[in-house]
């Protein structure tokens, strides 16, 4: 892997960004009702609407609009939310931190869960324990967030039962244990959802990885079936397992901000659809660019793992 | 001025306690109250900034009342009650007002409460660069001056009654002078107010913290040590904190989950009839709502007591195209209008339609029951002849587009302190929001003549006037008014609801014995 590489895919992530911030801020251009008209709300008179249009700048071309916040960011400010008056930075920055308390969690559980699931499935091929895997994995699939999270929530947060909070968040800094106790239902919410998915692939490439050559030599040679499922084989199955994890970053965000609002966890997903229902432009912007950035670089990510698992693949 | 010693409104809120106990909900009786706790109370509207002149939801409205004060607060019967004044007078025609301000009120910053920082905030308030909500909500107020430390006078434009409950306007709160000058933007994140409690914290999109103002000016209020407002994306994740005990009190249960809330285990419902009403706005200067035929045809199409049971689940009370019910002083009761299918298919051919009219009629999604009512006004027509088509959409895109531009839409509106506010908001000519554009020069005079008359009998006949030619002419259809619902933990005590549905009085409220210990 060359440094060339890396840089390459730095700027690449880098243009990137710059492309979804100028389509958010076109997108919310289209959007009928602005932030002056969300702020003053069914109080806005025309005087009004125009003094407060003209205080936060709308009243100004998009693409000014757009370069004055562009160089902002570059100077490293995010610029204030027009909603609250508060900074963006610190504010998305924190809430960021507690989605990816969710996301983490979320994906250490279900690389910890799905892969050994999908080896067991495969080596099992169309014995009952593969079926009942594949079955749950259907169900898993065809769940969206937010019917598995709302069952969760009326089910195990329920007055009757009450294993958990049903909503609120606390910091692992005050207090570790209660703060596991919070984000237990929507981590679970989203580990089903992702098992579901990432399993279904380890099987199908294990499937395809047991009928090659190479595991039928090993087999012929007397190697024993455990040592082929788990060094010959999963080794092998491990790429794409890698590709679709990564790709599935972006399905998990698009869930974190589902199992935020649905559980009232204060992330970066209740932030923006705050922001988008207050038309808080640089609020938005912000999240955005933070969502994108964090999937291009967990993508970066994925291509450097595939390089260190198999010594075949180089970057150049 | 005087009060009436029984009016309407307090002979309702008994009745709705009866109804209540008799539904086997507790009524809490008053004992003596423990001073000391923390009250956790659930909001679904998220707070945006502290600055109270510039607030413009329910929870912005809550927490400018817990940081700040007024001159002046509502009671639930609709009267003012003092709050920083203490007495006023005016003179004999109600065009010029004395306020009495208490002595032994002070900022969080130490500093007393003076008739300069009123006259000062009035100032700001009443400047329309500080596009303040409710601006002209408060009265014709001329001119505002200091009398002395701790006195002031208002003069209005004209004669004008109600300006203590006028004053009780939830914006109407007291900055301190010198602060308003310096840095009115820092109001937005650091109050320096002079109410029961003062900030801890401020997340607005989580929690907001409060704690006990130890030099409030009410002795031994506040009761409660912390108060912590907890906000929730929806009003069915509130309720659902509140079942399972997350929360002592949640100010807004949506009809639909109040059943289900309100029977959890050691919680109590409150029920409080108010003014809140959703309408049917129509525009009255184009066709084919400029013709009174087709407005009433409309109105005899709305079977009201079915409205009731199917948009507000039973609580509520039906409408009678007026913006005024019973929990407002002036109420007129009137014969409730029929469900007239056939005479409303005469009018309509009357006027040009007898083939029936098709109309495209809006709802925001914000409040769900918004979209509720228009399907249900649409089905209801059917049977006289309109054709109407119901369209949903975001509440950013219907305040943007079709609220005060629409012609025919729902509308929604809290309860208001006083006939004459919520005329003066909506239904006369230089309405603030004349949406429906009726402009009638007879309703407008009678509405101003009410605002100016000090004698209660003659107002009361003014206001009735207003109401039944309301009712006559439909600018607008208003069908059914909501009750208010919230609930709250049994060991909760001294919360009443308010009908206005804009003031808490949260001093008042403490912890029982029973209450957990956290």
């Amino acid at each position: 892997m060359s440094p060339e590489f890396i840089i390459k895919r730095f700027f690449y992530l880098l243009v990137t960004a710059i492309i979804v911030s100028m389509i958010v801020f076109a997108v919310t251009q289209l959007l009928p009702a602005n932030a002056a008209t969300m702020i003053l709300g069914e109080y806005a008179t025309e005087e009004a609407l125009l003094a407060l249009n003209a205080k936060l700048g709308l009243d100004q071309p998009a693409w000014v609009q757009y370069w004055q916040w562009f160089s902002g960011v570059l100077q490293g400010d995010f610029g204030i939310s027009l909603r609250t008056g508060q900074a963006v930075g610190p504010v998305i920055l924190s809430a960021f931190g507690n989605s990816a308390i969710l996301a983490v969690f979320s994906l250490v559980l279900v690389s910890l869960i799905s892969i050994p699931l999908g080896v067991i499935a495969a080596s099992r091929r169309g014995r009952p324990l593969d079926l009942g895997v594949s079955l749950i994995s259907y169900l898993g699939v065809s769940m969206p967030e937010f019917v598995l999270a709302t069952l969760l929530l009326a089910w195990l947060a329920s007055p009757a039962i009450a294993l958990f909070p049903a909503s609120g968040y606390v910091p692992f800094a005050t207090d570790p244990l209660a703060a596991l106790h919070h984000i237990t239902l929507p981590v679970l919410t989203l580990t089903i959802v992702l098992t579901a998915h990432v399993s279904r692939m380890v099987r199908s490439e294990m499937v395809d990885t047991l009928e090659s050559d190479f595991v039928r030599a090993a087999r012929l040679r007397g190697v024993p079936k455990r040592r082929i499922l788990f060094k010959h084989a999963l080794r092998n199955s491990m790429l794409p397992a890698i590709t679709v994890i990564a790709l599935d970053i972006g399905y998990l965000i698009g869930g974190v901000i589902v199992v935020e609002e649905v559980f009232s966890f204060p992330g970066v997903g209740r932030q923006l659809i705050l922001a988008i229902q207050n038309r808080d432009l640089p609020m938005l912007q912000a999240g955005a660019l933070l969502m994108a950035v964090t999937y291009a670089v967990a993508n970066l990510l994925a291509d450097l793992a595939y390089a260190l698992l198999d010594k075949r693949i180089q970057f150049k | 001025m005087s009060f009436p010693q029984f009016n309407r409104r307090q002979f309702l809120l008994s009745g709705a306690a009866l109804g209540v106990s008799a539904l086997g909900l507790p009524v809490t009786s008053a004992i003596a109250a423990t001073p000391g706790g923390t009250l956790r109370v659930g909001l679904n509207i998220t707070p945006n900034k502290l600055n109270p002149m510039l607030a413009r939801v329910n929870s912005e409205y809550m927490l400018g009342e817990m940081l700040y004060s007024g001159l002046t607060t509502l009671a639930t019967d609709m009267s003012a009650q003092p709050d920083l004044a203490i007495e006023w007078s005016s003179n004999e025609d109600a065009t010029q007002w004395r306020f009495v301000l208490r002595e032994n009120a002070q900022f969080s910053n130490g500093d007393p409460v003076t008739s300069n920082d009123v006259v000062a905030s009035f100032t700001k308030l009443l400047d329309p660069e500080t596009s303040a909500p409710g601006r002209r909500n408060l009265g014709p107020i001329k001119n505002v001056e200091a009398d002395g430390d701790f006195a002031v006078i208002f003069d209005t434009e004209t004669p004008f009654s109600d300006l203590p409950v006028g004053l009780t306007y939830p914006t109407a709160k007291i900055l301190p002078a010198s602060l308003i000058i310096e840095s009115f933007e820092g109001f937005d994140q650091t109050p320096v107010g002079s109410g029961p409690f003062r900030l801890v914290d401020f997340k607005p999109d989580q929690v907001v913290v409060v704690e006990k103002n130890p030099d409030y000016f009410l002795p031994e209020q506040p009761l409660l040590d912390r108060v912590e407002i907890r906000t929730f994306p929806d009003a069915s994740s509130a309720a659902a904190a509140m079942l399972a005990g997350e929360i002592d009190l949640l100010n807004e249960v949506q009809p639909t989950d109040f059943e289900r809330v309100a029977n959890g285990q050691g919680i109590d419902g409150l029920v409080t009839p108010s003014g809140r009403f959703l309408d049917i706005v129509m525009d009255n200067s184009k066709p084919p709502f400029n013709d009174k035929r087709v407005r009433e045809a409309l109105s005899l199409s709305i079977d009201r007591e079915a409205m009731v049971e199917l948009v507000a689940e039973g609580y509520g009370t039906p409408g009678n195209d007026s913006p005024v019910n019973g929990a407002y002083r002036y109420y007129k009761e009137s014969s409730l209008k029929s469900f007239d299918p056939d005479r409303a298919k005469a009018l309509l051919a009357e006027a040009g339609y007898p083939d029936g009219l098709e109309l495209e009629l809006v709802a925001s999604v914000k409040p769900g029951y918004r979209s509720s009512m228009a399907v249900v006004v649409r089905e209801m027509a059917k049977a006289s002849g309109f054709d109407i088509s119901v369209k949903t959409m975001d509440h950013p895109t219907y305040l943007d587009q079709v609220w005060k531009k629409g012609q025919f839409y729902v509308g929604y509106y809290n309860m208001q302190p006083t006939e004459g506010t919520i005329f003066n908001l909506l239904f006369t000519s230089d309405a603030s929001w004349n949406e429906t554009k009726w402009n009638n020069e007879a309703f407008d005079a009678l509405v101003a003549e009410a605002d100016r008359t000090t004698d209660t009998a003659k107002r009361a006949e003014l206001y009735a006037q207003a109401q039944q030619m309301m009712s006559d002419e439909v600018p607008a259809i208003v069908p059914c008014f909501f009750d208010l619902l919230g609930a709250k933990a049994s060991y909760v005590e001294g919360y009443t609801q308010h009908p206005r549905g804009a003031s808490y009085g949260f001093h008042k409220v403490s912890l029982s014995k029973s209450a957990p210990t956290r």
